[in-house]
């Protein structure tokens, strides 16, 4: 679904990713872990399209077309989704509305009718549920006030609401307690599908018992340093990055 | 009404720019005489000039206020530990009763003593801080330009103890002064700058002042000006700040009203990384008048401001702020930041503000707040129900208010005396109030 | 993937009610002189005082220079080539009915979206919907469906609707030259007691050659039954339009009208200036909307409306209140300060403004709230959109007299900006006089942030639509204050004016 060749990106200048391979199979979750400062979270701007990025070389392919060619939200109508690490703020506009164009946006893309609001909104109550956020945010200026679980849960709300074909969390984990990590970890497994696959991008392997990831990688430096499978994930948390030779405060300078 | 036209315009008299200036060094004297030629006949600020909008009506120039010639008097300084002095009395230098810094990097002299090369060098720099369309009476001082003071700190001069101006005024007979004081800051230079205004006698003098500070790259200048002289004084006075890269200029301007008491300080950030904060307090009473006009340019990218202006009004007096954030085309990742907040004291009190923005670039952070409103009831019942009476709760009150302000003046002594000044001003006026 | 994606390449001014009405008229010949003013009260055979009044309000502007303090640049306007009448032809008087006029004209305003049918009018009351269903809709549609329409052209009046319905409220409606006709001692009474004649330049100017205009009287007690609107079309060249809006409530009664307002696309500036005077006495209450959507010029500054309007409210009985709301997107100059004058205890004045300017627009805008009476309170919420290389100020005066005890403002105004060439700008005047009145002013300035763009995109929504929602979630506070379905035609009126091809 996703094949990642030789990517390199840098920002204003400075090289950040330096040569990333990766291939995401249908129906695979593929964690990346990695310290701070290791480009886990530029490896999931990028393959969104972030502008603040500069592909400098390599090739990223999805469904077999080039990402790379795609405008920002070509790539979101192609099935991609990014669960923000911040989410942003957008005053005045409800969450709703947002939804509503978003989601009326896909269909029309694939050629579905829109949404009427009654139906529209019966879906949006029933997927607010599902990650234990009231109906009343619905309402609510897109991220306005939310603190920081309660935006986690509306990236994840809207999540299920798109229903994309590969799911990227951008250290969706941070921040939250254990209930709230349980709560988006089980709305990201009722998505879980042959035809869907998910990147989880996680400094620690805590989100990793919830989602349980097919594939490891490991990245330091703008490199994967490692692969394997869930048990590389649990030995980092007994080790720590050290036991891979990663200086993390280096990393992360 | 626009009826502009049958307002009738005052011009400023040619009484007011007389022959002098003998003693300045040539390249001065040529400035003074250009101004000179300038400003004769230009009209006097009126009710519609809209930087004197609320003011006008307080400004009386009259010939009679022929400029003072001498600088002797009965006036005293005020005796201050641990500053540098320099005394400026009627407008003019007077080095017999200063006590200057001698030491290497710093410089400080007449204008009257300055070299060739050094006046000629003042002149190019004279007059190019301030906006002499917003500030016309700050051209009247450079027409009448007598003598002044150059300060000027090598790069990378600490002055060990604060340079105190005191500027004393007799005004034991009608007339008018003009001082004028330029200070340059080099590279990496630091100092604290106080200026404060003190007169003596009853009959009017109109005292029209003038300074301007050019802080180079990472020169840190802290600047105190106080005006507690008595209320008799006219006082127009303005200051022009330069801020160079990275330099960073805090400003404190504690004052009381006064016949006609005005202070336009303008400031712009004309390098990366520069910085101001300006604060202010403002308090008038009986029939009082004040006026703070403040510009901060946002030049270049990435400065910062503060500003945060207070202001008391009590009795029949009059205050006015009039705060301006202009942050220029391309001037990106400005940061602005501006308050004003004033307390009506009595009824018969008036508070006018008004916080503009004018803004160029698009990436920008730019807010400005202004109340204006009275002593809290809730708080005060909360006082006076723990036994303290109604004149000092609205004191305490009152004094809560400038709090912060006073707080931030960086020389504890002039906390002191600032504490001890507006706590007798502020309960005087709350027994007149009562009375 | 295209070379920038900035928001401002998504701001694109395209005008739709740019068209020309191909219709005969009567048109004065250019200039302006006493005799033109006689004439012009003759054609609409005014009595003899209005004439005067004219006359003396001419005398009055002859003493006055145009103003200048405004922040905005502009080629002065030579009053003697602007023609001061023009209506469109036609053979009997007024028409007496909608069969009577012109095709042509009613095609016009068929075309605008303002059903001047009743029957069809009516129709659309149907489907007006729950506001929730209103908000998540993207289709408008019927905004003028449950509304008395004025329709104005050029200098007349040419239809009022639902005349009959509101007769049987009581409340008067109709156009200004009708009303002098009908219930001159109304007019008499109030015309110029809220601006008057000597107020300002354009002031003076349009009460001496005001050639048509909406007239509203609500009677004791009553509130009126349907949304009143006068909808403005400037259709002839090298015209002005000077309309004068008279709107009187009567003790407790209450009414919400609207305007709205388009004019051709044209290379040569027009004038728009226009005078509205409200009256609210006791426990009356006036909410007073525009939607304004002038020609703004094109994308290098060329043409469009000079729209130099005076509006007041006067909350003149005891517990009355007056409420601005306007919408503006148009004309290439504007300067306008909807005020309100609280007189009556505890009356309230309101104040919410959404104004954006693109290309070469240039707007200067606010409002006034003069508290006289004690426990008056007032809010302004106003809100600028500057995009392209458009220059936009907010001017207010908040000012509390001696008489205003426990008087209360609370004021904020927000600034958008859209790309680093316009300019965006804060003049707020606060004038306290009472110790008891209190005051809060706050402004903002921000931008249509890279995150937020990035954020809605990687929701598959289109940078213009991403634009478009950003900006509307911004105008949120006034356009909920706007009737329902005219917040919904704002909305659209906002992105139209954003709208455009990227790149």
């Amino acid at each position: 679904m996703l094949t990642i060749k030789n990517l390199h990106a840098s920002v204003e200048g400075t090289p950040i990713l330096k040569g990333i391979n990766l291939e995401i199979k249908p129906g695979e979750v593929h964690a990346v872990m990695g310290p701070n400062g290791s480009g886990k979270s530029t490896l999931a701007q990028v393959l969104v399209g972030h502008e603040a990025f500069e592909v400098t070389e390599g090739e990223i392919l999805f469904d077999g077309q080039n990402l790379l060619e795609l405008e920002v939200e070509e790539r979101a109508l192609a099935g991609l989704f990014l669960a923000f690490q911040y989410p942003v703020e957008i005053p005045g506009v409800s969450n709703l509305q947002f939804l509503r164009t978003a989601l009326n946006t896909l269909r029309k893309h694939h050629g579905q009718d829109e949404l009427d609001a009654p139906s529209f909104m019966k879906l949006a109550k029933e997927k607010a549920k599902q990650v234990d956020l009231s109906p009343d945010f619905l309402k609510r200026g897109v991220n306005e006030g939310f603190s920081g679980g309660e935006k986690k849960r509306n990236e994840i709300m809207q999540m299920l609401m798109m229903e994309p074909r590969l799911g990227i969390l951008d250290e969706t984990d941070s921040g939250l307690d254990i209930d709230a990590l349980k709560t988006i970890a089980n709305g990201v497994n009722t998505l879980r599908a042959d035809d869907r696959s998910f990147l989880v991008v996680t400094h620690y392997q805590r989100l990793l018992n919830h989602i349980v990831p097919d594939v490891v990688h490991v990245l330091a430096n703008g490199q994967i340093i490692k692969t394997g499978d869930k048990q590389l994930a649990m030995e980092l948390e007994e080790h720590g990055y050290g036991w891979l030779g990663i200086n993390e405060a280096e990393a992360a300078g | 009404m626009t009826l502009a036209h049958k307002t009738p315009l005052t011009p400023l008299d040619d009484a007011f720019t007389p022959e002098g200036g003998k003693q300045l060094p040539a390249p001065l004297k040529s400035l003074r005489d250009i101004r000179s030629k300038a400003i004769t006949g230009m009209a006097l600020p009126n009710r519609r000039t809209e930087n004197w909008k609320y003011s006008s009506r307080y400004l009386k120039l009259d010939p009679e206020l022929a400029p003072q010639t001498q600088a002797t008097g009965d006036a005293d300084y005020r005796s201050v530990e641990g500053v540098y002095r320099l005394v400026i009395r009627n407008g003019l230098v007077d080095l017999e009763s200063s006590a200057l810094p001698t030491g290497d990097g710093i410089d400080i002299r007449r204008f009257a003593d300055l070299d060739d090369v050094t006046a000629q060098s003042v002149a190019r720099k004279l007059d190019t801080t301030l906006d002499h369309g917003t500030t016309q009476l700050a051209a009247l001082n450079t027409a009448r330009l007598e003598d002044g003071v150059l300060i000027r700190l090598s790069a990378d001069t600490s002055v060990d103890q604060p340079v105190y101006i005191q500027y004393v005024t007799d005004a034991g007979a009608s007339g008018s002064n003009y001082p004028r004081v330029m200070v340059e800051a080099g590279q990496g230079s630091k100092m604290t700058l106080v200026e404060e205004y003190i007169s003596n006698g009853d009959q009017p003098v109109l005292v029209d002042s003038v300074s301007e500070l050019l802080l180079d790259d990472s020169a840190n200048i802290t600047y105190i000006r106080l005006c507690m002289d008595p209320a008799n004084v006219r006082h127009i006075g303005a200051t022009g700040v330069k801020v160079g890269a990275n330099a960073r200029f805090d400003s404190h301007c504690i004052g009381f009203g006064g016949d006609l008491r005005r202070h336009d300080l303008q400031v712009r950030l004309e390098g990366q990384g520069g910085y101001a904060r300006l604060n202010g307090i403002a308090l008038t009473q009986d029939r009082q008048h004040y006026d703070n006009h403040t510009a901060i340019d946002h030049v270049v990218p990435n400065c910062d401001s503060d500003e945060n202006y207070r202001c008391l009004a009590a009795d029949r007096s009059h205050a006015i702020f009039n705060g301006r954030i202009h942050i220029h085309p391309d001037a990106q990742q400005s940061h602005a930041d501006m308050n004003n907040k004033n307390l009506l004291l009595s009824t018969n009190a008036e508070i006018d503000t008004k916080p503009e923005l004018e803004i160029y670039a698009d990436d920008v952070t730019c807010a400005h707040g202004a109340t204006v409103g009275q002593l809290d009831e809730g708080s005060l019942f909360y006082l006076t129900s723990r036994g303290i009476d109604r004149d000092t709760a609205a004191t305490m009150l009152s004094m809560a208010f400038v709090h912060e302000l006073v707080g931030q003046v960086p020389l504890e002594d002039i906390r002191e005396a600032v504490n001890t000044r507006l706590t007798d001003f502020i309960e005087a006026s709350f027994r007149r109030a009562a009375e | 993937m295209a070379e920038s994606n900035k928001p401002e390449d998504f701001v694109k001014h395209e005008y739709e009610a740019g068209f020309v009405t191909d219709i005969e008229s009567d048109t004065f010949e250019p200039g302006l002189n006493e005799d033109v003013i006689k004439r012009l009260s003759q054609i609409k055979g005014e009595p003899e005082w209005m004439l005067e009044w004219r006359l003396e309000a001419y005398r009055q502007f002859q003493e006055m220079t145009e103003p200048n303090w405004q922040k905005v640049n502009f080629d002065p306007v030579d009053l003697q080539s602007i023609s001061y009448y023009s209506a469109p032809k036609k053979d009997t008087d007024k028409p007496q009915s909608l069969d009577e006029v012109d095709p042509e004209l009613l095609r016009t305003y068929e075309k605008l979206g303002i059903p001047l049918h009743e029957q069809k009018a009516l129709a659309g009351v149907a489907g007006a919907g729950t506001p929730a269903e209103a908000e998540a809709s993207s289709e408008g549609g019927g905004a003028y469906s449950n509304v008395a329409v004025d329709a104005v052209f050029d200098s007349v009046s040419v239809v009022t609707t639902f005349k009959e319905k509101l007769a049987e409220a009581g409340v008067i409606f109709c156009s200004i030259s009708e009303a002098l006709q009908e219930h001159p001692e109304l007019v008499k009474k109030y015309l110029g007691s809220v601006v008057p004649r000597g107020d300002n330049y354009f002031a003076s100017l349009n009460s001496a050659v005001f050639s048509d205009g909406s007239f509203v009287y609500v009677p004791k007690g009553v509130k009126c039954p349907m949304e009143l609107s006068t909808y403005f079309r400037i259709n002839a060249e090298n015209t002005g339009q000077f309309e004068r809006t008279l709107i009187i409530a009567d003790e407790g009664a209450s009414v919400s009208y609207l305007e709205g307002c388009t004019a051709p696309q044209r290379d040569e500036n027009q004038l728009h200036a226009a005078v509205v005077e409200l009256v609210a006495l006791d426990d009356a209450e006036i909410k007073y909307s525009t939607v304004q959507n002038w020609y703004p010029g094109d994308e290098n500054g060329n043409g469009g409306i000079f729209n130099f309007v005076t509006k007041r409210g006067m909350a003149r009985g005891r517990n009355s209140k007056i409420s601005w709301t306007q919408v503006e997107t148009g004309s290439a100059v504007t300067w306008k300060y909807p005020s309100c004058v609280l007189k009556g205890d505890n009356s309230v004045g309101e104040f919410y403004s959404v104004a954006l300017t693109n290309n070469y627009q240039q707007a200067d805008t606010g409002t006034k709230m003069i508290h006289l009476g004690k426990n008056t309170r007032s809010t302004i919420i106003a809100k600028g959109i500057s995009a392209g290389h458009s220059d936009q100020s907010y001017r207010g005066l908040v000012k509390f007299q001696p008489t205003a005890e426990g008087a209360r403002n609370f004021t904020q105004c927000d600034s958008l900006l859209i790309g680093d060439k316009c300019g965006a700008h804060t003049f707020p005047y606060i004038e306290n006089k009472n110790s008891s009145a209190t005051v809060e002013h706050e402004a903002t300035t921000s931008k249509v942030s890279d995150e937020q763009m990035l954020f809605c995109r990687q929701r598959g929504i289109d940078p213009e639509q991403a634009v478009s929602m950003i900006v509307n979630g911004f105008c949120k506070e006034v356009f909920k204050e706007l009737p329902m379905e005219f917040a919904v035609e704002a909305g659209k009126l906002l992105e139209v004016s954003l709208e455009g091809s990227v790149g």
